[in-house]
């Protein structure tokens, strides 16, 4: 058996549920009251999340917010009962009355929740929002402190040493009495000792701040790897194969304990490379622990990037990359939920266009806010769909249960995030929450879903043709927005491009 | 005539002495500001255990900054005042550094005072690099230790140097000064050891080297230089009253956790483990060394060291055992309350697993040896002590 060359193997290092993009947004109902809660998770771990809370209509009087591991220590840890810490309030914006803010510390690195508890006058309305608690880097010191901490190290040993030699030299002469010679010998042989002995205490703390700072670098989160190979021949030919392995970080989380979102246990993007003009959405199988299979579909010969979204048992999330050099490839037709889009070529990129053409002559159009886009801000990102004529879609269906599926990709790649309408959140973590323990409360507040039948998740019913995604681009740059729905058994994929300021 | 000159000089002299034989307040605030220290550091380690987490400005890192910034001020003035304006009548009775003088426990406190404030932004940033450690042990708390330790020293020689040139009757009232502070030294240093003393390890060898490493040297030190008969009992007396008091007070303050996970439902402020009965083999100490006045110091060292080990072992081997049955769990020791963190098995009343028996003979030998060194070292700091006149 053949196989074609492989490829690289990118341990993106701040890659945890997306690609560079650690913050969670969630547009859901707490009860009567309709929420778009963002997360701004901490760097480090244990560390503080920024909490935001914005109410969709002035009716939340208050809101409390409370982080828990997401699986109850009974699950967890052998039969012991975890209690809530007490919730905290947050702070109401005075200048946006639906604006509220808070933070949380979050103790250990895993999957958690936040509780999101809401009232105002139709009473009292409860969201849990999964959230991923992972270190993804260690922070440098900013000069000015390293200066200044530096000066008073200096300060503090040259004290040190003087002050044992002030001691030495007078401290024992009785009042009024100079010292002799031979005490200002002594005092200057004793400081000398004195400055190894410091100087030695220093460097051992020296070793032993090294030695901390190893031991934390071993709790910065790492990804699965994932590496890509494709079989050109042989029974399995035009097969892409996908390898999991652990490089080692938390021993909790497994290559084979993933759990299925939207029915798959895995959602692969392959972008084509490098003007990521054309994208695939594919559900590979896993045919062995830590192994996916995946037979392609026609794909001209050229380098893709992969990413693999899945998640764990305990509700973390992953998104693994890869990447692959493919021969052209005459596959099979795609099947299922997969799906394929194109677009024009990023380096024709038009910030400002917000239509995508369709293949079948239909429009999938950004009702894009005017103004520039700002980095860190959270949005609705608000697509509508057309027909050729102009007339708005109606046989609009869901797409692996959801109104839509959208993903943004950073053009250097740095940044990539699958989102749906409700948010950031992967449908099998939200499944785990606190308030869907009594099936599905959580899934049926979601927003896009509220009011829908979901007797048969993917049949048509009446959908609007709008679909709108809660995010927040994490840096400025340029971005690549791909845009999936479903209508008429169809799956389109609209591509936009987006410019992203300070 | 003469019968006048005699009266105005015997004023004039009596006087001077009610002056110079008060405690000047920047000593108080030195004082002052080491206890405050001391109830902040309980106070705030009970936070942890209770409430979970904290910022900058919890009323207990207040009370710990508070001593570096006392201790800042009150010797930054003695320092200053010394050197260049009111004080200058001690300059007679100040070492010299820097172009500065002053008493040397002004300098080792003002140093101290530095050190814990430079910790602040120390800490400060290490949270923000690794995390929000609760360890008592890190890099920066143990600078922030280090600095308080020496506000602790610098105050007992500030002390110190008064009391070596006072005379009997304000002496004895700075050697009651001087036995605080002594006290306040050794409870810093149980603080900085309470990860190792939980009574559920003291039936581990590690428990008894580690006491052995600290307690006898603040012992013998303190006891040397002070030359009073119960100097040795008086500092573990400070040290059980507070940290008793300490455990019977903080109780009676509601907390709730507010970091998960809570394994464990607390309601109050979680007070420290009841405090060890340092007493008893401090008291044996006391008695010996009255007795042994003319030894020679190694020999004295040798079965002073061994004294408090074995007495320690005898006093807090049934003593934690005592801990661990119902009877303990009540408001006087408090065994019945647990961090809002303590896993269950934390819960069952059960010793650390044990050691081996080879393992556990080479930890006694160790916390010997280091028993027998550390008061050996305490003798020799007693002795540098004594000597103190500046």
């Amino acid at each position: 058996m053949f196989r074609s060359s492989v490829l690289f193997l990118l341990a993106a290092a701040s890659a945890f549920a997306h690609v560079g993009s650690p913050d969670v947004f969630y547009d859901g109902q707490a009860g009567p009251y309709r929420l778009l809660v963002t997360i701004r998770t901490p760097s480090v771990i244990p560390g503080v999340a920024e909490i935001e809370v914005r109410s969709a209509a002035n009716d939340v009087q208050t809101v409390h917010i409370v982080p828990t591991p997401l699986l109850s220590e009974k699950s967890q840890n052998s039969g012991e009962a975890t209690f809530a810490p007490v919730p905290d309030l947050a702070l109401r914006s005075k200048d946006d009355p639906q604006f509220f803010t808070g933070s949380l510390w979050m103790m250990t690195s895993g999957s958690w929740q936040v509780h999101v508890t809401a009232e105002g006058p139709q009473g009292k309305g409860d969201l849990s929002v999964p959230v991923p608690a992972l270190s993804s880097s260690t922070k440098k010191m900013q000069a000015p402190i390293g200066v200044m901490l530096a000066a008073l190290g200096l300060l503090l040993v040259a004290g040190a040493v003087s002050i044992v030699g002030a001691g030495v030299r007078e401290g024992q002469l009785e009042p009024g009495l100079a010292p002799d010679a031979a005490r200002v010998r002594r005092a200057r042989w004793v400081m000398a000792a004195t400055a190894v002995f410091v100087l030695t205490l220093a460097a051992l703390g020296g070793l032993w701040w090294k030695s901390e700072a190893g031991d934390y670098d071993k709790h910065i989160y790492k990804p699965l790897q994932m590496s890509a190979t494709f079989e050109n021949s042989g029974e399995n030919a035009g097969r892409l194969m996908l390898h999991l392995t652990d490089p080692g970080w938390a021993r909790w989380r497994k290559v084979d304990d993933l759990v299925p979102d939207h029915n798959h246990l895995m959602h692969l993007y392959m972008i084509s490379l490098p003007e990521m003009d054309k994208v695939w959405h594919l559900h590979p199988d896993r045919v062995d622990a830590g192994v996916f299979a995946k037979d392609l579909p026609n794909m001209p010969a050229g380098r893709y990037a992969l990413y693999g979204d899945i998640v764990h048992a305990d509700g973390l999330p992953e998104t693994l990359v890869s990447e692959i050099t493919l021969p052209a490839v005459a596959g099979k037709p795609l099947e299922g939920d997969d799906a394929m889009g194109a677009g024009p070529p990023i380096s024709q990129a038009d910030p400002n266009n917000t239509t995508a053409q369709l293949a079948d002559g239909s429009r999938m159009i950004w009702e894009r806010e005017p103004g520039p886009l700002h980095a860190k801000r959270a949005m609705f990102f608000r697509f509508r769909l057309e027909d050729a004529d102009g007339k708005p879609a109606h046989d609009m269906e869901l797409y692996m249960g959801m109104p839509g599926h959208a993903a943004f990709v950073r053009a250097d790649r740095s940044v990539f995030a699958h989102v749906h309408p409700s948010g950031s959140v992967p449908m099998a973590s939200l499944s785990l929450t606190q308030n869907a323990g009594d099936g599905g409360a959580a899934m049926a507040g979601m927003a896009g879903m509220a009011g829908m039948d979901h007797s048969g998740m993917g049949m048509t019913h009446a959908l609007p043709p709008e679909v709108s995604f809660p995010y927040g681009f994490p840096k400025p740059g340029d971005y690549r927005i791909y845009v999936q729905v479903k209508r008429g058994g169809r799956v389109e994929t609209g591509i936009f491009d987006a410019r992203v300021e300070k | 005539m003469a019968s006048t000159t005699t009266t105005i000089s015997s004023v004039s002299t009596a006087s001077v002495r009610t002056a110079a034989e008060r405690v000047p307040w920047y000593v108080w605030c030195a004082v002052f500001g080491v206890t405050s220290a001391m109830i902040g550091g309980q106070w705030d380690i009970s936070w942890h255990r209770s409430i979970g987490r904290d910022t900058f400005w919890t009323p207990a890192h207040i009370a710990i900054y508070m001593c570096g910034v006392l201790a800042g001020l009150s010797c930054g003035y003695l320092i200053l005042a010394t050197t260049f304006g009111n004080l200058s009548q001690l300059r007679g009775t100040s070492v010299k550094m820097w172009g500065f003088e002053a008493p040397l426990g002004a300098f080792i406190a003002a140093w101290g005072g530095v050190a814990m404030l430079a910790s602040a932004p120390f800490d400060d940033w290490w949270h923000s690099a690794y995390g929000l450690d609760v360890k008592i042990l890190s890099p920066p708390h143990v600078l922030l230790i280090l600095g308080n330790l020496a506000v602790n020293t610098g105050t007992l020689i500030l002390i110190l140097g008064m009391m070596n040139r006072a005379r009997a009757s304000f002496r004895s009232r700075l050697e009651w000064l001087f036995l605080y502070v002594g006290g306040v030294v050794l409870v810093g240093l149980m603080l900085m050891i309470m990860e190792f003393s939980w009574h559920s390890l003291m039936h581990n060898g590690i428990y008894y080297r580690v006491v052995c490493m600290v307690v006898p040297l603040v012992l013998a030190g303190v006891a040397r230089a002070s030359e009073k008969r119960w100097a040795a009992t008086t500092v573990t007396a400070v040290y059980w009253l507070f940290w008793a008091g300490m455990g019977w007070i903080l109780p009676l303050f509601p907390a709730e956790p507010k970091l998960g996970p809570v394994y464990h439902q607390v309601t109050q402020f979680v007070p420290p483990e009841f405090p060890m009965l340092l007493f008893i083999p401090a008291l044996a100490l006391d008695l010996l060394w009255s007795r042994t006045r003319d030894w020679n110091l190694w020999k004295r060292s040798a079965v002073s060291g061994l004294v408090f080990l074995a007495l320690l072992i005898a006093v807090q081997w049934p003593f934690s055992s005592f801990l661990q049955l119902p009877a303990a769990r009540n408001w006087v020791f408090h065994t019945n309350i647990f961090d809002y963190n303590a896993h269950r098995a934390w819960m069952h009343y059960v010793f650390t697993k044990p050691d081996a028996p080879l393992d556990f003979l080479r930890e006694l030998c160790l916390a010997a040896a280091a028993a027998i060194v550390t008061v050996r070292l305490g003798f020799a700091w007693g002795d540098w002590m004594r000597r103190v006149r500046r």
